[in-house]
């Protein structure tokens, strides 16, 4: 019986593209945490998710012109990103539309955009594999990418952590006590481009933010303390993945999804059930005062 | 630290926003060791003055000088607290934790949190009676416990030039109370404030020097001179289509 657990958790990793998969997957949940957790709390999250989406294009025309090199697709997604970031920020200042709305329009284009590049030049395949993510396309370069993505972002946070602090918390006093950086948006963004791409591969540009995403909302209902936010999104990505990846093994879904049903069944518990933040929580405080109400009335 | 002897020299400080006029031309002194109220109608420039004083504004003409310095040279001695702080409050940190962010100006991105530094944290949250709140996160205290929050982060900073921008707006009797003994406090300290303030008579009570502006300035010195009748019909009349309203 026991044996048969074993087997069930250990089989999938005798693979090598498995665990190539897995260490990508466990590698971008450190970044993932860390960049999530500031998506969340600047309130970015469909920022995010539209620019995840409107890299497609960028991915496409790489991957056209010069087949799987990772380089090339994170140098097409980079353009991408940084075009729809500039355009839209263009967009929402010069004129009446609204951030939301300039991105909005961007990603949606961008993104029908990517999708006839890939179906008119490849199989129905190639697309599924770009949208969902495709573990057996895992390769040691991708590996290599992640865990430069996730070493340039740890570093990053390690270095400027007061900074990032002030600049999500309060811009205000950052800029008074001089600490204020114009870099900021922009490094963050760039970022946030990297660790996308080097996650296209496992979770498929439509739910790479889930890895980012997911976690740090959730670390979120349970965590007063910014480190512990971050410290708990990291952990919570890396456990997502991995049953997020035994899932796919054994079920034949595709890594992103299973990854992203893992993350959000986390997500979903902690929602319904934060002793502070959660829904019961509030529900319960609203039943209690309406009783008290009704006694006072009495 | 506190220098009773500075004076902020102000020299034809013109400020435009596009093509509004913000201020206009104001020249004149503000002694430090003090309580200075800023007062004036809606969009009158206080906000841009204090911002001005902070040395976050390009002034169009002019210039601002403590000393011989520029105010950007100022911090950490200038300390400025928004009308209602754009903060995040739902950002998971504690009180505690924001009254120690004003020592990362002089640490900068690396420098260690010594226990010395921890020391003036807690000095400063004894100060303004915090130490109950301090494990607490940011959400949950009132609107006076979070003003209180602020200052405690601005004396942690070692700030003593506070620039507040309407401190008494939405705080009730008890808090006002507070604040006010608080700035007594900091006057016997030597420590200056200079606040944009709307209740004339609050102004009029407890601060001893007042600039009063209209986008130009008015009147400047003490404060009963300053909020005369005249001066106030002159700066709130054009704000006051209601025949017969008087300041």
């Amino acid at each position: 019986m026991i044996a048969t657990w074993i087997d069930f958790f250990a089989e999938p990793f005798r693979y090598d593209f498995m665990v190539r998969g897995l260490g990508s997957a466990v590698l971008l949940s450190i970044s993932g945490g860390l960049l999530g957790s500031v998506l969340v709390l600047r309130r970015l999250a469909l920022l995010g998710d539209a620019l995840s989406h409107s890299l497609l294009p960028g991915v496409a025309v790489a991957w056209i012109l010069f087949g799987q090199g990772v380089m090339a697709m994170l140098l097409g997604a980079l353009a991408t990103g940084l075009l729809i970031a500039v355009g839209s920020t263009l967009l929402s200042r010069l004129t009446r539309l609204k951030e939301d709305a300039a991105f909005g329009a961007f990603f949606l284009v961008a993104y029908a955009g990517g999708i006839a590049l890939v179906s008119q030049s490849g199989t129905r395949v190639d697309l599924l594999h770009f949208l969902f993510g495709h573990i057996l396309g895992v390769g040691p370069t991708d590996l290599w990418l992640s865990a430069a993505a996730a070493g340039v972002t740890l570093l990053f946070f390690v270095l400027f952590y007061r900074g990032i602090v002030l600049e999500v918390f309060d811009p205000t006093f950052s800029r008074a006590a001089g600490m204020h950086g114009r870099w900021f948006q922009l490094a963050f963004l760039s970022l946030a481009v990297i660790n996308l791409v080097a996650a296209l591969q496992t979770m498929g540009v439509v739910l790479a933010l889930g890895l980012f995403l997911l976690p740090a909302a959730t670390a979120y209902l349970w965590c007063d303390r910014f480190s512990a936010m971050l410290l708990v999104s990291a952990l919570l990505g890396m456990a997502g993945s991995v049953m997020g990846l035994i899932l796919s093994f054994h079920s034949g879904l595709s890594s992103g999804p299973s990854i992203v049903l893992c993350l959000g069944a986390c997500f979903l518990f902690s929602a319904l059930s934060s002793p502070r933040y959660g829904l019961l929580h509030s529900l319960r405080l609203a039943w209690r005062e309406r009783r008290a109400v009704r006694h006072t009335a009495d | 630290m506190a220098a009773h002897h500075d004076i902020f020299r102000l020299q034809d400080v013109t400020v435009r926003y596009g093509r509004r006029l913000a201020l206009d031309g104001v020249s004149t002194q503000i002694p430090c060791g003090g309580l200075v109220a800023l007062v004036g109608p809606n969009g009158a420039g206080k906000s841009t003055l204090l911002r001005s004083l902070l040395g976050w504004l390009p002034l169009t003409r002019g210039e601002i000088r403590l000393g011989d310095l520029h105010p950007r040279h100022l911090h950490p001695r200038l300390a400025y607290l928004p009308q209602r702080a754009e903060v995040e409050w739902d950002f998971p940190i504690t009180v505690r934790e924001v009254v120690a962010q004003g020592r990362w100006p002089s640490l900068g991105f690396f420098g260690r949190f010594s226990a010395e530094e921890k020391r003036r944290v807690d000095r400063a949250l004894e100060e303004l009676d915090l130490i109950p709140l301090a494990q607490e996160q940011i959400r949950r205290l009132s609107g006076g416990q979070q003003q209180r929050m602020f200052l405690a982060r601005a004396i942690a900073q070692g700030a003593d030039i506070f620039l507040l921008d309407e401190p008494f707006n939405g705080l009730d009797l008890a808090a006002t109370a507070e604040l006010l003994h608080l700035l007594q406090q900091w006057l016997a300290q030597g420590r200056t404030v200079i606040a944009a303030i709307h209740d004339l008579s609050l102004a009029r009570a407890h601060f001893s020097q007042a600039l009063l502006l209209d986008t130009r300035l008015i009147a400047a010195g003490p404060t009963a001179e300053v909020l005369s009748e005249a001066n106030l019909d002159t700066a709130f009349r054009r704000h006051m289509p209601v025949l017969g309203a008087r300041p």
